[in-house]
């Protein structure tokens, strides 16, 4: 079985044992190096952006020669650029093969693409989809871009090579954690357990918090706790050995290159030491918002600017390893102590001794800049994955507004050809609606076909894929940050909006005015 | 021939509220209210409405007109035999949709207005093929008018379906294929004729249909109704219409796996919203070069495009091919979402 057969399985079943076994097979029967890059692809680690998704579009556009809105009006319907340009330009008399190895061979496609002129590279597109069929040029087209993701997680890739391999699935895990490297004796070096070296720098699979809901607190019993703000940044690991320093992501990403300070001011740090712990926008005496943060990422170059207005630092709160001793089996407590030491920032926390001192921390967390308290075992260790009852987290509720629908768009994905990309308006103070976030999720998916209809029936106006439509449905907004913005007509940028629910018991109306939101906001930073 | 100075009184055809009309006839074509006398294209829901006083429709639709619109006046026409209706001629001509669908062709002396209706240019066992018509001013329906839609051969497609058919039977799951029950499933069960012997279980609202199909000498494989009795038969396709797909009906079919057949499993993100695991893309309505096609050959100066992405074709009509084009919006067109 080849990469294509794979995901011909994957993508016709919604039954996660077929999808397991699929991997099995593949993982069992596919040519080493085709095994090896398709973990690599499935479980995320294809860097990002080998070609530009731009290039597909300016692809497309030369596909059509003068009629390029004929190929936005395709893309706008298939809702995938990767699949807009498979099903246009793919070679219909082709047949996929489900055997011979592809990948190694695409990927020295893919590269050499970069190294041609950029003007050449739609037309060299095109040259290789007409080698392919529309299954392979769709994988060939994701594959390229970075932006795969096919509706297996991490975990079943994981679970499968455990079953394939006959070892344990949290030895897997354990040893998939970090760098991997595509190769054809991937699966050997798998089998065999890693160095005091490679451990030492080796990201461990991170503890995850469940959710806490208020009906839920009066389980906990306080004196069993302690409890410390929920940061609101990016979880991480930082690690250091002998030889290196990086940051490794709860998303799976070494993002040390993003963060030359927090690498820099780690110097101060042991060798040998694991930190579990939190990138923060601002400084240890102030946090800046998670806004500040995002401009961080997804930058190619951090340029000196960018590290004055933007700048971040680590902030700690739990141990994995120091000197080379795993502290996983250590209870938190245990933990908490062994890096009290360290010269680094680290999260506060207490004691409580009644459940109402829980909900008078998370009260004041908006003011400190965090987004709900994190309530931990004193004696649970740390384990892999999100287990019962470690580590709670308890949310602020979130911020809301009333808002009205005026544009909406077709999805993408799974959702192409409903309109399911709503943007959401409140009233300025002359009594016209601005709008002020996008929302793409929290309605049902019956909701969403209801919603569809109407929007269908209600259009007064259409540019390209997007539907301005009479001003008449309400939706509740919900957001956990907001802030400042030059970016948008209204001045505001909402962190996380979602819908909470259909507001059908209101007319547009009722809807909330922009100085709605400058309260929130003043609420939220200026006290 | 059509005059420059063509205004709406010209117009064999216009847009009322009951639907298009034809002054000139008296007569409504496809009208989605109750009039005097209505022209049908063809028998499906969103064509063929009830509380009119007569029906004229082609003779090999009359079948199906009348299962679905009961005891009702219907004047059936062979195809291209002409009658006069009022100061016109009017004739119906095979628009190879489904069985008995029919373009209609008018006609005053002066020009020859065409409406296609449904229709395909891809071979179906079940009806008579599409027949190209010269005409001045060519009404053209546009439900696939995007170069996304190309069909593939019916070859490949059959063939796709029956190694998912017996992967199903190999690993004991009940293949259910859902497609409307007013032309594919029996374009399906002709197609599965020609090629096997195997045989299938329909729903009800299928088998009402198939004996007007028989009637008409249409091959279908061998059927049954689904019945308790039969439920535990293996290696039988089941075929039931998409509306039945979340409904109890479906329990007795476990473990079951789903596939569904028409042009909108073009796009992948069609096929997974509506949490079906295997696409089949078999439509029948023209695709995009079907509809080019159709339009060229017709060698109309004016086109106009009711249902579906009209503004796509419409506009490539105009820039591209540098044919006069409209849009003709109707009360579907209006909701052009994913129907008929």
């Amino acid at each position: 079985m080849n990469f294509i057969g794979l995901f011909s399985a994957l993508d016709t079943s919604h039954s996660t044992h077929a999808k397991r076994d699929a991997l099995v097979e593949f993982i069992q029967t596919a040519d080493p190096l085709e095994s090896a890059l398709g973990v690599e692809a499935l479980t995320g680690r294809i860097k990002k952006n080998r070609l530009r998704p731009s290039f597909l579009r300016k692809t497309g556009m030369l596909g059509f020669g003068e009629q390029g809105w004929l190929f936005e009006e395709c893309y706008a319907t298939v809702g995938d650029l990767s699949e807009t340009l498979a099903i246009l330009f793919a070679n219909p008399e082709k047949k996929p093969h489900f055997c011979k190895p592809v990948l190694a061979h695409w990927a020295a496609q893919h590269a050499a693409l970069s190294t041609i002129d950029a003007e050449e590279i739609p037309g060299r597109i095109l040259s290789h989809l007409l080698q392919l069929s529309k299954d392979e040029a769709f994988l060939f087209l994701k594959l390229s871009t970075g932006g795969f993701r096919v509706g297996v997680s991490k975990g079943l890739v994981h679970e499968a090579i455990a079953r394939a391999t006959h070892i344990d699935r949290a030895v897997i895990e354990e040893r998939m954690m970090g760098v991997f490297n595509a190769e054809p004796d991937w699966l050997e070096k798998l089998k065999t357990p890693a160095t005091a070296e490679e451990l030492d720098a080796r990201p461990v699979p991170f503890l995850l918090a469940q959710t806490l809901s208020a009906e839920e607190i009066t389980k906990i019993d306080p004196s069993d706790v302690i409890i410390e703000y929920k940061w609101d940044g990016i979880r991480a690991q930082l690690i250091k050995t002998h030889q290196i320093t990086r940051l490794w992501s709860r998303g799976d990403q070494d993002i040390t290159e993003q963060f030359p300070e927090i690498i820099a001011a780690a110097q101060k740090l042991p060798a040998q030491l694991i930190l579990d712990g939190e990138i923060l926008a601002g400084s240890h005496e102030a946090i800046g918002s998670f806004n500040d943060l995002q401009t961080r990422l997804n930058r190619k170059r951090i340029t000196k600017k960018l590290l004055q207005t933007n700048p971040a630092f680590f902030r700690a709160y739990d141990l994995i390893r120091r000197d080379g001793l795993d502290y996983r089996d250590s209870t938190l407590v245990e933990r908490k102590d062994a890096i009290a030491d360290l010269q680094v920032s680290q999260s506060t926390f207490i004691e409580p001794t009644t459940i109402s001192s829980i909900q008078t921390m998370r009260e004041a967390a908006r003011a400190q800049s965090a987004e709900g308290v994190m309530i931990k075992r004193r004696f649970g260790l740390y384990q892999s994955g999100r287990k019962a009852n470690v580590w709670w987290k308890w949310k602020l509720d979130p911020m809301t507004a009333d808002c009205v629908l005026i544009y909406a768009q077709a999805g993408h994905g799974r959702r192409a050809a409903l309109h399911t990309d709503y943007t959401l308006a409140c009233w300025n103070d002359e009594g016209n609606l601005v709008p002020v976030a996008k929302a793409y999720t929290g309605l049902t998916d019956q909701e969403l076909k209801q919603v569809d209809k109407w929007i269908r029936a209600h259009t007064i106006n259409k540019f390209g894929p997007v539907r301005q439509v009479q001003p008449l449905q309400v939706f509740e907004l919900g957001f956990e940050g907001i802030a400042r913005s030059t970016r948008h007509k209204s001045g505001i940028a909402l962190r996380f909006p979602r819908i909470l629910r259909w507001r059908t018991d209101v007319g547009p109306m009722d809807a909330d005015q922009v100085s709605h939101f400058h309260a929130l906001m003043d609420q939220a930073y200026d006290v | 021939m059509i005059s420059k100075n063509q205004s709406q009184s010209d117009s064999l055809i216009i847009k009322t509220a009951e639907g298009l009309y034809c002054p000139k006839a008296k007569a409504h074509l496809d009208p989605w209210r109750p009039v005097d006398c209505a022209l049908i294209t063809h028998a499906h829901a969103d064509h063929a409405r009830g509380g009119s006083q007569k029906y004229h429709c082609a003779e090999s639709g009359a079948g199906l007109l009348r299962a679905r619109l009961g005891d009702v006046q219907i004047i059936p026409h062979a195809y291209g035999e002409p009658f006069r209706l009022n100061n016109v001629t009017i004739s119906f001509h095979p628009a190879g949709h489904v069985l008995g669908s029919a373009q209609i062709r008018i006609d005053d002396g002066n020009s020859v207005w065409v409406l296609t209706g449904d229709y395909k240019r891809s071979h179906d066992p079940t009806c008579e093929p599409f027949e190209p018509i010269i005409c001045d001013v060519l009404i053209t329906e546009a439900t696939f008018a995007l170069p996304i839609y190309r069909w593939p051969l019916i070859d490949e497609v059959m063939e796709r379906i029956f190694s998912w058919w017996d992967s199903n039977i190999r690993s004991g799951r009940t293949p259910v294929l859902l497609c409307y029950s007013l032309g594919k499933a029996q374009r399906i069960m002709a197609e599965i004729q020609n090629r096997s012997e195997r045989s299938v279980r329909v729903h009800g609202a299928i088998a009402a249909l198939n004996p007007y199909y028989e009637r008409e000498n249409v091959s279908l494989c061998p059927w049954e109704i689904v019945t308790k009795s039969n439920q535990k038969k293996s290696s039988d396709l089941i075929i039931v219409p998409p509306q039945v797909a979340d409904s109890a009906f479906m329990k007795q079919f476990q473990p079951a796996e789903l596939a569904m057949a028409s042009g909108w499993m073009q796009v992948r993100g069609v096929r997974r919203r509506a949490s079906i695991n295997q696409g089949f893309v078999i439509s029948d309505h023209a695709d995009w070069d079907g509809l080019i096609q159709t339009i060229q050959e017709s060698k109309a100066r004016r086109v106009l495009a009711t249902h579906g992405e009209t503004r796509v074709l419409t506009q490539y009509l105009n820039e591209t091919l540098g044919i006069q084009a409209e849009r003709l919006e109707t009360v579907f067109g209006l909701a052009d979402g994913i129907d008929q």
